[in-house]
């Protein structure tokens, strides 16, 4: 019985020391029909160029396929890699074939933080770090900057636009922002958190109601950008652009021009490219045995028409 | 000159010949009854009397004119009407809208835009069509699903005799109806008869066809079997000519 | 106890026959309108009433659209990713190809039409079921949108389009003018001419539309055409709103557009439906949102909301069916 345990553990072993030779990390992304997704791929793959590695890039058709999304990842492990990296759809539809590539002896990298270690140890698998965005202080960073605008004495009403009811990303930014806004700024109240459910038309109707019921409304914090440039034009087409600050995250460059343009007041930038530039480099320091920390974040960069118009931003260079 | 004239009309599906050269006539005012088994070649020939099928050799003559080689829709403008078994009723559809399906008259909204369904006159002349037929509907503008299968077939008359058709052939009127009410269809055939409207009755009720038809036409594997009057026949005669089994 | 419902709303029913609206969904409608007047103080004005219309333009012209098709017993699945397909090369002929804004327009309406046409060549043609067809270019449009667009929204239109969408001629939003515009042309095109009574026979009984001489397979066609039309028109509308060619616009609004239309007393089954009853519906979905929005409803109470309100305005109609036909 020992003596098979062991051949297993050997076994495992030799595929494990098997990733010199095969030089390879498999990518399993959600989507890449979404400009966010598509940098972060590009950002892997600038980033293997650099070291020199092979990617496997998968991708399923929609972030909301999670079945089709285990199966590509069953049959991505058939091909030999060093390393898996992947952004999964939900914290546990992977957990089965992630369990497999540990008994592969491939360690596992989870691409934007959507596993979670605790629930992932319990199915027996072993997250080597989890790497993205702070959503939570991506949120956070909206109020800090609203409130160095309007003032930590500012009162008024905000409405916040949430993503897709029951979406995590859309919960902690807009959890985020309440906490900071509630710290900072105690006068700014939120009166509504409604769900925009990413959906540019839903947040403009969510908008215009809201204008009516608080026609004094001071800001609007957008779970995303495409939300965000709903409500500003809302916003104009109501005539309020003096009275509003509208804020959305992500830094599409949709909201880029947007900014640029002076309609959207400001814009938390994710910047996928690094996550997958880093996520790629810290894998190479994981196999080389090298100590990395569970949760790598990625800085966030609030862009503003000031920020844009002065270019004097390093990390000015990973925004789209 | 006969209403309609058929000489020498074949018919076949590929292989199968399913006409083999029939000769009929029928005059204005006259009910014919078209007999037959199942596959004696009815329905066939009455769609190459519609137009619905192409006759492979042969002449049909309407109204003294060749219209062998005319589409369904040009015999139709000229008076050949056919009643299907189904009755192609829109069921949700109000029984004026029924009997203008597919013919309703247009006029010009506000005496600007064309193309607007004149619905008044559709009532108005559907009302008239339905008073004319003394067929007893609860309203006009209720849909033809709620009625019974008798009134049904009623607005499916209707809807032939609004356009003053010359010819009108019937598949099976009677099949699915009550008693009281093949009275009244059959009665409906009569006096479309007196207005001198030639009719085509295809039906398996003989009593139905004895009761409203002065002339029967038995067919038999494509070919007319028995061409025979209502006074000179008699009910056996008629069933032996259709099983083939008259000497 | 449904009896005593029915006698009355019979009687509403025969009054407002003539414009083709049932008179339960009116009867819901004012019933949501009384009771969110109570709960808010800011609901019943002018401003929100603009609110509720404006939030109803693009849901209620694909609305039109997919009751057309329910109409003739088709559907069209295809809606939302028309919508969003029209919304990126509407922005497309603009923004990349630096063409005038009434390009703008002409692509977004062409690039729907377009979409529609070939779901009707394929339904009506080559007799595929739509419901097949349909869900096929519910793939292939929003495939297209993302791969015109890059996977990104186009931003910023011209001031012509922006007007469209946001400008408020005589204080009222223009969305709401082509609202309410193209749904009166609908209406009538639906219940008054030729073309509407043979949509009706098409989907009641399509043996019968034949019979008389309808060509069917030519309607066919212009019904989605028609419908991919109005899909592209509600992307234009879009547009002009959000200022943005999205290839994610409409996103699922095809459910919203069918549910819109059932709400209105459309037979899902074909036959039966109207373009008034369709915007009572949409109303009704635009109204519960707006209330919802105004009452700062949470998310997760929102999605039973709407789903009751579905569910009890088709029950509604229901006990009016019961005992008839269909």
């Amino acid at each position: 019985m020992n003596r098979i345990l062991a051949g297993v553990a050997l076994l495992g072993l030799t595929a494990g020391a098997g990733w010199a030779q095969t030089n390879t990390y498999g990518v399993l992304m959600k989507t890449l029909a979404n400009p966010f997704w598509g940098a972060m791929e590009q950002g892997v793959r600038d980033g293997a160029a650099e070291a020199g590695i092979e990617v496997i890039v998968q991708a399923v058709e929609s972030d909301q396929a999670a079945e089709p999304q285990l199966n590509a990842c069953n049959a991505m492990l058939e091909t030999p890699m060093d390393a898996f990296i992947t952004a999964a759809i939900n914290s546990t539809i992977l957990l089965p074939c992630l369990k497999r590539a540990n008994e592969m002896g491939i360690p596992v990298v989870d691409l934007d933080g959507n596993l979670d270690h605790e629930i992932a140890a319990q199915a027996g698998v072993e997250i080597a770090f989890s790497i993205g965005s702070d959503n939570v202080a991506a949120g956070a960073q909206a109020a800090d900057w609203l409130v160095s605008q309007i003032g930590a004495e500012a009162t008024g009403p905000v409405l916040v636009i949430e993503g897709l009811a029951g979406n995590i990303t859309g919960e902690r930014r807009a959890q985020g922002f309440a906490d900071r806004l509630a710290e900072l700024a105690p006068g700014l109240e939120i009166v509504a958190r409604l769900p925009g459910d990413w959906d540019r038309g839903k947040a403009a109707n969510i908008t215009n109601d809201v204008l009516t019921a608080h026609p004094d409304l001071v800001a609007i914090f957008a779970a995303n950008d495409g939300m965000a440039l709903g409500a500003v034009e809302t916003v104009f087409a109501a005539g309020k652009q003096d009275q509003v600050t509208v804020i959305g995250v992500d830094g599409n460059s949709d909201a880029v021009r947007s900014i640029r343009d002076g309609r959207l007041d400001a814009s938390v930038a994710q910047l996928p490219y690094l996550v997958g530039k880093q996520a790629v480099e810290n894998a190479g320091r994981v196999l080389a045995g090298e100590e990395v920390e569970d949760f790598i974040y990625v800085p966030t960069l609030v862009l503003t028409k000031d920020v844009l118009e002065a270019g004097t931003e390093p990390l000015l260079e990973y925004v789209r | 000159m006969s209403l309609l004239e058929l000489e020498g009309v074949e018919k076949a599906f590929g292989p199968v010949q399913v006409l083999r050269g029939i000769t009929l006539k029928v005059e204005a005012g006259e009910v014919v009854g078209l007999l037959g088994d199942n596959g004696a070649g009815k329905s066939t020939l009455m769609k190459t009397v519609t137009g619905v099928y192409a006759a492979d050799r042969g002449v049909v003559r309407f109204a003294g004119e060749d219209v062998t080689l005319l589409p369904p829709g040009e015999r139709r403008r000229r008076g050949i009407e056919m009643i299907y078994q189904d009755l192609a009723l829109a069921p949700q559809q109000d029984v004026a809208n029924n009997i203008f399906l597919g013919r309703e008259p247009t006029r010009r909204l506000w005496g600007l835009l064309p193309g607007h369904v004149d619905k008044a006159r559709i009532d108005r002349e559907a009302q008239a069509m339905v008073d004319r037929l003394g067929v007893r509907v609860p309203s006009i503008h209720i849909p033809v699903g709620m009625l019974s299968g008798g009134q049904q077939q009623t607005i499916a008359i209707a809807r032939a005799l609004t356009f003053a058709p010359r010819l009108v052939i019937m598949d099976e009127p009677t099949a699915a109806l009550a008693v009281r009410e093949v009275n009244s269809v059959l009665a409906l055939i009569e006096r479309m008869a007196a207005d001198g409207i030639g009719v085509i009755l295809i039906s398996h009720r003989l009593n139905d066809v004895f009761q409203a038809c002065s002339r029967m036409v038995v067919l038999q594997r494509g070919t007319v079997a028995a061409d025979l009057r209502r006074e000179e026949t008699s009910m056996a005669e008629v069933v032996s000519y259709i099983v083939g089994a008259h000497a | 106890m449904t009896a005593v419902i029915r006698a009355p709303l019979g009687a509403l029913n025969r009054a407002l026959g003539r414009a083709h609206v049932r008179a339960e969904s009116l009867l819901v409608l004012v019933a949501l309108v009384v009771v969110l007047s109570i709960l808010s103080p800011v609901f019943l004005s002018l401003s929100n009433f603009f609110n509720i219309l404006l939030a109803t333009a693009t849901v209620g012209i694909l609305a039109i659209g997919a009751t057309f098709v329910i109409c003739a017993a088709g559907i069209d699945l295809s809606l939302g990713s028309v919508l969003g397909l029209s919304s990126v090369t509407g922005a497309a002929m603009s923004a990349y190809l630096g063409l005038p804004w009434p390009f703008v327009i002409l692509g977004a309406l062409a690039a729907g039409a377009a979409a529609g046409f070939v779901n009707g060549l394929t339904v009506a043609v080559a007799r595929v079921p739509a419901f097949i067809v349909t869900l096929g270019m519910m793939g292939i449009a929003r495939g297209l949108a993302l791969i015109i667009s890059g996977g990104q929204g186009i931003y910023g239109m011209p001031p012509e389009i922006l007007f469209l969408g946001q400008a408020r001629p005589f204080g009222v939003p223009t969305p709401i003018f082509i609202l309410i515009g193209t749904a009166l042309i609908a209406h009538w095109v639906l219940a008054h001419t030729r073309f509407g009574h043979h949509t009706l026979a098409l989907g009641d009984n399509e043996a019968a539309a034949r019979a008389t001489g309808i060509d069917v397979r030519r309607l066919r066609l212009m019904l989605y055409t028609l419908s991919g039309l109005m899909a592209g028109l509600a992307g234009l509308v879009f547009t002009a709103r959000v200022n943005t060619g999205d290839p994610t616009a409409g996103l699922t609004y095809e459910l919203l557009a069918i549910t819109a239309a059932i709400i209105g007393g459309t037979n899902l089954f074909g036959g039966r439906g109207s373009i008034l009853g369709t915007m009572v519906g949409a109303l009704i979905m635009g109204v519960v949102q707006n209330g919802l929005n105004l009452l700062a409803v949470q998310a997760y109470w929102q999605q039973m909301a709407i789903g009751t309100v579905l569910v009890a305005a088709v029950w509604l109609d229901q006990i009016r069916q019961r005992g008839r036909v269909l």
